[in-house]
C-alpha cells in the first residue's frame, strides 16, 4: 500500500510521492526546506516561488486538482496563527474542547471520505509551515493567559500529525516543546506507522499519540496509501511502550452490511494488543458528508462503495447513516470499549447532545472540561 | 431487459429515467453487480411484465428500486410504521416520524375541540405511554424491536 517514493539512498526517507517541492524564496534559508530538500529524491523537481500561497492553489491543467495538491509540497511562511479551535466544533455538537495547531494543510494519504476534499478544494497544495516556531509563541501566550488550565492540542485536523514527518522531522520538537508544559497536552493524530521520530524523544507524558481506526474492508477500499489497521495497532503499542500515551478515533464508523462485526473485531484486535487500561480515549464518530463532500468524494472515487451507504440528509445539511443504525452502532460500540476497560473515556465526534445521551445515557460533559480531563487523563 | 426498453414501454419522463438510472448505478457499485443483472431481478420483472398503468409501474419501479438501495432503511421504516400502527391511537392524536429516519425526533400531534374533547385525548395519550416510550426507543436503535442488520 505504502507508496515507495525512490529508490535512491537519500530518498528513503521518504514513503509518499511528490511530483514538486515549491519552496517559497523567504523560506529558502530555513531548517525545515533544508531537511525536506536533503530527504527529497533527486527525480522531484524543486521550485522557488515569492507567494507559496499561488503554488498551493489548484492547477489550471489536469482533472484531479485535489489528488494533484497531495504531490505538491509548498514549503511557505503562515500568514495566520497557528492556533485555532477545531473547525469540526459547533453548537450543535457535543465536542471535546479540541484545539488545532495548524502545521501543515493537506495529506499525502488519500481517504475516499476525507473532509479536506472539499475543506482545502481552493488550496489543495500539501502546505508545509516553515514559520512553524511561531506556533511555539503562540502557545506561551496561551499557557500565560490561562495557568490555571489544561489544553488538548493536536495537528491532525487538517494534515496527519506524522506523514511526510520522516522528511520534516517536525515531532521531535513538538515532542520536545510540550515535554516543558506541564498543562499542555499533544495530540498527535495519524493513519501511518511512522513512529521512528518520535521514539527518539521522551515525551514525557505530555504527548499523545492516536489512531483513526477502521476495519480491514474500509482501509482496503478506501483508505489509500495509509498504513494497514494491523500496522497502525502495532505502532500504538510500540510508542506506548516508548511512554507516549496513546488513543483512538473510530471515526468514521461506516455502517456498511456486516460492519458492526468487523468493529467488534477490530476492537478486539486493539484489547488483544494494548492493556485497556492505558488507553487513553476513545472517540466515535459516524460517516458525515456535505452534499459538496458527498458529490466531489464520489467523483473522485466512483466504484467505492463506503460512498454510498444508507445515509441520509440530516438537520445539520449532512448526509448521515440513518438514526436509528448509527445510534446502534455507537451503543454497541460503547459497550465493547467499556467491557475491555470500564473506565476507558468514550466520546462522541459531531453528534449532538442528543445522541450522545441516547449512547450514553447521560448529558454530555462541557466541552472545555472535556478537553482539559482528556488532556490529564 | 435493457433499461432503454424499459423507459420505452413505460413511458418514463426524463426525470424519472435520471432517478432509475442513479439508483440503479449505485446499486449496482454497492452490490458488485451489473444493471442488467438487477433489471433481471424478479421483484423488478414483475413490475415490468405487470398490467397495470404505465406511470403506476413506473412509481412501482422506482420505490422497489429504493428499497434496493436503501434495505436497512426501508426495512427500519416498515417495522416502525407497523408499530405506530399496533399502538391503535384514537382520533386526535397523531404520531409522526422523521423523514428517511434522519433523527430520533417523534413528533405526537394531538388534535382536539373544547375542553371534554381534550380530557379525553391526553387520558387516552396516557393509556399508550408505555407503548410511545418504546416506539422512541425503537427509532433512537435502544430498542432491539427495531431488527437493521
Amino acid at each position: 500500500v505504502w507508496i515507495a517514493a525512490a529508490k535512491s539512498n537519500d530518498a528513503q526517507k521518504m514513503k509518499f510521492q511528490l511530483d514538486t517541492v515549491v519552496i517559497e524564496e523567504s523560506c529558502r534559508a530555513s531548517a525545515l526546506a533544508g531537511r525536506i530538500l536533503s530527504g527529497t529524491p533527486a527525480s522531484v523537481e524543486v521550485r522557488y516561488v515569492i507567494d507559496g500561497r499561488i503554488a498551493a492553489r489548484p492547477l489550471a491543467d489536469g482533472r484531479d486538482h485535489f489528488g494533484a495538491g497531495k504531490r505538491r509540497m509548498v514549503v511557505l511562511t503562515r500568514r495566520g496563527s497557528f492556533l485555532m479551535g477545531c473547525p469540526a466544533s459547533s453548537a450543535r455538537f457535543a465536542c471535546c474542547g479540541y484545539l488545532v495547531l495548524v502545521l501543515a494543510s493537506n495529506c499525502p494519504m488519500d481517504c475516499s471520505y476525507c473532509f479536506l476534499q472539499e475543506h482545502l478544494a481552493n488550496n489543495p497544495g500539501f502546505q508545509v509551515y516553515a514559520n512553524y516556531a511561531g506556533a511555539f509563541d503562540e502557545l506561551d501566550r496561551l499557557t500565560h493567559a490561562r495557568s490555571g488550565r489544561s489544553f488538548r492540542i493536536g495537528t491532525g485536523e487538517l494534515a496527519d500529525s506524522l506523514a511526510f514527518d520522516s522528511l520534516t522531522a517536525i515531532s521531535r520538537e513538538l515532542v520536545g516543546y510540550f515535554s516543558e508544559h506541564q498543562n499542555l497536552m499533544l495530540e498527535l493524530k495519524t493513519k501511518t506507522d511512522e513512529i521512528d521520530n518520535l521514539l527518539a524523544v521522551e515525551p514525557r507524558g505530555r504527548t499523545l499519540v492516536s489512531w483513526s481506526l477502521s476495519p480491514m474492508r474500509v482501509f482496503a477500499q478506501s483508505e489509500h496509501h495509509t498504513a494497514p489497521p494491523e500496522s497502525r495497532i502495532n505502532a500504538a503499542r510500540r510508542v506506548l511502550e516508548a511512554g507516549y500515551k496513546v488513543g483512538f478515533h473510530l471515526d468514521p464508523v461506516i455502517a456498511y452490511p456486516g460492519a458492526e462485526q468487523d468493529y467488534l473485531d477490530l476492537l478486539d484486535c486493539v484489547f488483544d494488543t494494548l492493556p485497556g487500561d492505558a488507553i487513553a480515549f476513545f472517540s466515535i464518530g459516524g460517516l458525515r458528508m456535505t452534499p459538496g463532500l458527498r458529490s466531489e468524494a464520489r467523483r473522485r472515487f466512483p466504484s467505492d462503495s463506503m460512498l454510498l451507504g444508507e445515509e441520509v440528509l440530516g438537520e445539520d445539511g449532512r448526509y448521515r447513516t440513518f438514526t436509528t443504525l448509527r445510534f446502534r452502532l455507537f451503543a454497541k460500540l460503547r459497550e465493547r470499549i467499556v467491557k475491555a476497560c470500564s473506565d476507558l473515556p468514550v466520546y462522541l465526534c459531531m453528534e449532538s447532545a442528543s445522541a450522545y445521551h441516547r449512547v450514553f445515557g447521560a448529558d454530555p460533559p462541557i466541552p472545555a472540561s472535556l478537553g482539559a480531563e482528556l488532556a490529564d487523563h | 431487459m435493457r433499461l432503454l426498453e424499459i423507459a420505452e414501454s413505460l413511458k418514463m419522463r426524463a426525470g424519472q429515467c435520471v432517478a432509475a438510472l442513479s439508483l440503479l448505478e449505485e446499486i449496482a457499485i454497492r452490490e458488485g453487480k451489473t444493471i442488467g443483472e438487477i433489471l433481471d431481478r424478479p421483484s423488478l420483472r414483475r413490475i415490468f411484465n405487470s398490467a397495470g398503468s404505465g406511470p403506476g409501474r413506473v412509481r412501482e419501479m422506482l420505490d422497489e428500486l429504493r428499497t434496493l438501495r436503501y434495505p436497512r432503511l426501508t426495512r427500519a421504516a416498515q417495522q416502525l410504521a407497523q408499530k405506530v400502527a399496533a399502538i391503535k391511537l384514537p382520533a386526535g392524536i397523531k404520531v409522526t416520524l422523521p423523514r428517511d429516519l434522519a433523527s430520533d425526533e417523534v413528533r405526537v400531534e394531538i388534535i382536539a375541540h373544547g375542553s371534554e374533547e381534550m380530557a379525553l385525548v391526553l387520558a387516552s395519550l396516557a393509556a399508550k405511554a408505555s407503548e410511545l416510550v418504546r416506539l422512541a426507543a425503537m427509532l433512537s436503535g435502544v430498542d432491539r424491536g427495531c431488527e437493521v442488520e
